[in-house]
């Protein structure tokens, strides 16, 4: 019997699991594969639309008692951030930035996102300083598919930045084809890949008197710190990554820091287990049933973190008739009223689409409640995406609230 | 404003219009072909993509039968890249009539429609995943038929005749002097220019929208939009036609077609060609039908939901707009309403569009004193460039006989594995290469949805969520040089994902759900392509957001 078993292997979960082993428990994470980690940004996004997201988290939980942000208090918001600052710091990749302000770094379409912490390998992209009108240079290899510097210079240059685009040669490699954002960084962490690519670098600062490099976030998966300052030594610029399309190198680096971190406290992490239903005496859940291969397997805890995410990390899933069901344990939901309700006629309508919304309401101390507000069970306390009652995504909030929320799970 | 004149203005660019100008260009007459869209936008490149044999219309429309099964056997030859050989079953479910089996035998063979009935064991064998419960199958010349290279095809050859064929070019108003109709004013989508075409004929075969050409003329036709709706599934369950052996219905035909398995349709209709909903309970009535067909049909993963807008025409003689047959009709308008120098030519369907090319060309050319005969029947038609080697370089079975041009997923597979191109994968889904994107924006494509017509990416299960940021990126790469800016291709973006969003949004559960929501985290979350709104604008060549071609879909 573990003391703490958490359902769900994003960022939420696992820095929920590193609270709980933290203090000394003995902890599973169970998860179906990897989270969502994998194919977000890799940075810590608060709150999108806001010069100072930690105030404006503020106006927000007084405004929306309900929200995950109001229910997990400044308190484990800050602490959550610190703690996985510090764990990201001692694997020598530190995460740079502020609560009280967003940094705004480019995508890959040239578009300037605000963030409120990002990997020291992206940070020298904050649009502040690209503005200073020094050069800059947007580069990547026509081999990889996830990343065109052509458009995002363009869309760049629209906005105030002396950006311009190149096209880098692929240094020779034994591989001959496929070069995905992970093959590429793992090419990366070769020495020679290293060298060659730098020359590369070094040749176009020359001739175009860059000051600054965005490259691609594909240089390296375990030392990327290194990769970077390596290449700003070579090239004689500053140099900073833009996230690709999914998958996330970014988010790789942030989720094997974890692993890590777990494992090193003395956790476990039992991946390709889809926990699909849970076994409960009165109010207090004592098994779920995980299912691998066919098999089922019954794991017991004392205590339980639902940290599956919503939709998008598979924790809520609908069924052609338009139910919403939670995967894991089948708890009560809270959805839009009837399917009619899902979506809005815009794609990119700013209110997002309600469905998205659909998830577990909880508690002030984060236990799943049923639709007439009663507890569940009182073991189990739900973290991330697998919320109800906010969009993540829309807020620019996926990771902060997933922080906040996991630390809160992880402390109390 | 410019004036050009020629013989023919042919007015709508789907099948039956395309059809038409290869069909003049080849006898020599010389003729314009406008279209609002791309070739192909309005029902033509809508409809499930099926290749009847007449079966389906042995009995309510014997004329419609007869038609079809000839033509079934013409396109085969002229066409073969096109078409892919299925075959299909008509089917008895516990839930059809038993009776109506051997009226529909009697009915293929009065029609002309080759039928053979086959036993429910060699059915299963063949279809193992059709409903056992099944009790009597019959075999027809069904096929699956790509109606975009098709009159990609068609219009390629139109071209080498000599026809001019423009896409993006909108009917402003006929030109009517006295009773006769002289010429055009058209608009140019990608420029706001204006021209004039003079000619001596209009033809219009705008389908669906026949009527509103015929309203500028001054004459009414009666076009009654029936809106079909489709659902495209993501696997062939089967891969013969499956249809259900009754009087035509919603919901009882599948489609084996390329990677996907259609499911159609329904036949609402609706006031306006432009203006419809796709409805929920549509949808799953659809789901229902096809458990009868295929037990766990609702399981599988659906991609997509489209509906077309079948150009119904009701004659000045029926009543009920039930009866309306399915077979076409030439309108003289000179004989019917006292206006010369147009013809409407309406109603019919893809399967026998040649047919109505013909005969409606025929009496143009008699017209026109033009004494050559139609050749359309006979020369196999050439395939466009940006499939040529897909289809062209691989030969896929060492057997000639076994070889089958057909266009199928495992030929870019073969080629992307001959060539070490699956780095190169633009559209994995589809396995569209960059060079196979990168010709089709050679081609001509004046927008995304026309590069998605043409190679099929973003038509997979991923609908767009990598392909779409990469090939519009590629877009910027290739045109940028010819005055295509950042502005241009971002709204290039927006305009596509809102296209695609209104297909996607009434089938959205399990799977398709949760990668709308990661597209959702690739655009707005990893790109911020929301952030761009005030950087796009639409022009450069791209035709987007332009009232003329705008589908409105109605809030389901």
């Amino acid at each position: 019997m573990y003391d703490t078993i958490v359902i769900g292997a994003g960022l939420s979960g696992m820095l929920a699991a590193i609270g709980r082993a933290e203090r000394g428990e003995r902890v599973l994470v169970l998860a179906k594969g990897y989270g969502a980690t994998h194919w977000s940004t890799g940075c810590i996004d608060l709150l999108a639309d806001s010069a100072d997201p930690f105030q404006r988290i503020a106006q927000l939980a007084r405004q929306y008692p309900h929200h995950p942000y109001a229910l997990a208090g400044p308190t484990a918001i800050e602490s959550g951030i610190s703690r996985l600052r510090a764990i990201c710091e001692a694997a020598n990749y530190p995460l740079a930035g502020n609560l009280n302000r967003n940094l705004l770094l480019p995508t890959a379409l040239g578009a300037l996102r605000p963030t409120a912490f990002a990997p020291v390998t992206m940070i020298a992209g904050d649009a502040r300083q690209l503005r200073d009108g020094r050069p800059t240079l947007i580069a990547s290899f026509a081999e990889l598919r996830d990343f065109f510097p052509p458009l995002i210079a363009a869309n760049l240059r629209a906005q105030g930045i002396a950006a311009t685009a190149a096209q880098l040669t692929l240094p020779p490699t034994s591989r001959q084809r496929d070069f995905s954002p992970v093959t590429l960084a793992r090419l990366c962490e070769q020495p020679a890949f290293r060298a060659s690519l730098g020359e590369q670098l070094a040749k176009l600062v020359q001739q175009g008197g860059y000051a600054r490099i965005g490259l691609p976030a594909i240089l390296g998966l375990k030392h990327a710190t290194e990769v970077v300052r390596e290449l700003q030594n070579r090239a004689g610029a500053l140099i900073f990554e833009i996230p690709t399309l999914p998958v996330s190198v970014p988010g790789m680096r942030l989720y094997q820091i974890l692993e890590e971190e777990l494992i090193r406290l003395g956790g476990r992490i039992q991946l390709g287990s889809f926990v699909q239903r849970g076994e409960h005496i009165g109010d207090t859940l004592i098994a779920v049933h995980s299912e691998a291969a066919a098999r089922e397997q019954r794991h017991t805890a004392r205590r339980w973190v639902l940290a599956t995410g919503g939709v998008l990390g598979g924790g809520v899933r609908a069924t052609p008739e338009g139910h919403l069901r939670e995967t894991a344990l089948d708890l009560p939901l809270q959805v839009p009223a009837g399917r009619a309700g899902w979506f809005a006629p815009r794609f990119l309508a700013e209110e997002g689409h309600p469905v998205f919304q659909s998830g577990v309401r909880v508690d002030e101390r984060l236990r799943p409640l049923d639709a007439a507000g009663r507890v569940v069970y009182d073991n189990v306390m739900v973290v991330g995406g697998a919320l109800a009652g906010f969009d993540p995504i829309r807020e620019g909030s996926l990771e902060g609230t997933a922080i906040a929320t996991a630390w809160m799970a992880g402390m109390s | 404003m410019q004036t050009i004149s020629t013989d023919v203005l042919v007015i709508g660019g789907g099948a039956t219009g395309t059809g038409c100008a290869l069909d003049l260009a080849m006898r020599g007459i010389r003729c314009i072909l406008v279209e609002k869209g791309d070739l192909t936008h309005g029902t033509t490149g809508r409809y499930h993509g099926l290749l009847h044999s007449g079966g389906r219309y042995v009995t309510k429309d014997p004329q419609s039968a007869t038609e079809c099964a000839h033509e079934n056997a013409i396109l085969r030859r002229i066409m073969p890249h096109c078409i892919e050989p299925t075959s299909g079953f008509f089917v008895i479910t516990p839930w059809d009539d038993e009776s109506y089996g051997d009226v529909f035998v009697a009915n293929c063979h009065r029609t002309g429609v080759p039928v053979q009935e086959i036993s429910v064991a060699e059915m299963l064998r063949r279809e193992p995943a059709l409903n056992p419960r099944i009790s009597r199958v019959f075999e027809v010349p069904d096929a699956s038929a790509d109606s975009f290279l098709a009159t990609h095809s068609v219009a390629l050859a139109a071209r080498e005749y000599g026809a001019d064929i423009r896409t993006y070019h909108n009917v402003v108003d006929l030109i009517r002097v006295g009773d006769r109709v002289i010429g055009a004013i058209v608009e140019d989508l990608r420029s706001g220019e204006r021209i004039r075409i003079d000619c001596a004929y209009v033809l219009n075969a705008a389908g669906a929208w026949a009527g509103k050409i015929a309203a500028m003329a001054g004459v009414t036709v009666t076009v009654v939009p029936g809106k079909g709706t489709m659902v495209a599934m993501n696997h062939r369950m089967v891969n013969t036609v499956v249809n259900r052996c009754k009087l035509p219905s919603d919901g009882d035909i599948i489609v084996p077609i390329h990677t996907v398995a259609v499911i159609g349709t329904t036949d609402v209709h609706v006031p306006d060609p432009d203006v419809f909903g796709i409805e929920p309970e549509e949808i799953q009535f659809m789901l229902e039908e096809g458990e009868k067909l295929i037990p766990g049909f609702r399981q599988y993963r659906a991609l997509r939901a489209w509906a077309g807008v079948r150009p119904l025409y009701k004659d000045k003689d029926v009543a009920s707009d039930r009866d309306i047959p399915r077979t076409f009709k030439l309108l003289d308008h000179e004989a019917r309403d006292g206006v010369s120098g147009i013809l409407s030519i309406v109603g019919g369907k893809w399967t026998t569009y040649r047919l109505m090319a013909e005969q409606t060309v025929n009496e143009l050319a008699r017209r026109l004193g033009n004494t050559q005969s139609c050749r359309t029947a006979s020369e196999v038609l050439p395939i466009p460039r940006f499939e040529h080697r897909a289809h062209a370089t691989v030969t896929v079975s060492p057997n000639p006989a076994a070889q089958t041009p057909h266009y199928w997923l495992g030929k870019p597979l073969a080629l992307v594995e001959s060539e070490h191109a699956a780095g190169d994968l633009i559209c994995e889904c589809e396995l569209v290469t960059r060079d196979r994107i990168l010709a089709a924006i050679d081609a001509g494509a004046h927008n995304l949805d026309d590069i998605r017509r043409d190679v099929r990416m973003g038509m997979g299960p991923c609908q767009g969520g990598w392909c779409i940021y990469r090939t519009a990126s590629l877009l910027y790469e290739r045109r940028c040089a010819e005055g295509l800016t950042h502005a241009h291709t971002n709204d290039a973006l927006f305009h596509f994902l809102q296209e695609r969003w209104k297909g996607l949004t009434p089938v959205l559960w399990g799977d398709q759900l949760r990668q709308a929501r990661l597209d959702e985290l690739i655009y707005i979350g990893v790109l911020g392509l929301h952030r761009l709104r005030a950087l796009a604008e639409p022009g450069g060549g791209l035709v987007t957001q332009h009232p003329a071609i705008a589908t409105e879909y109605v809030q389901a």
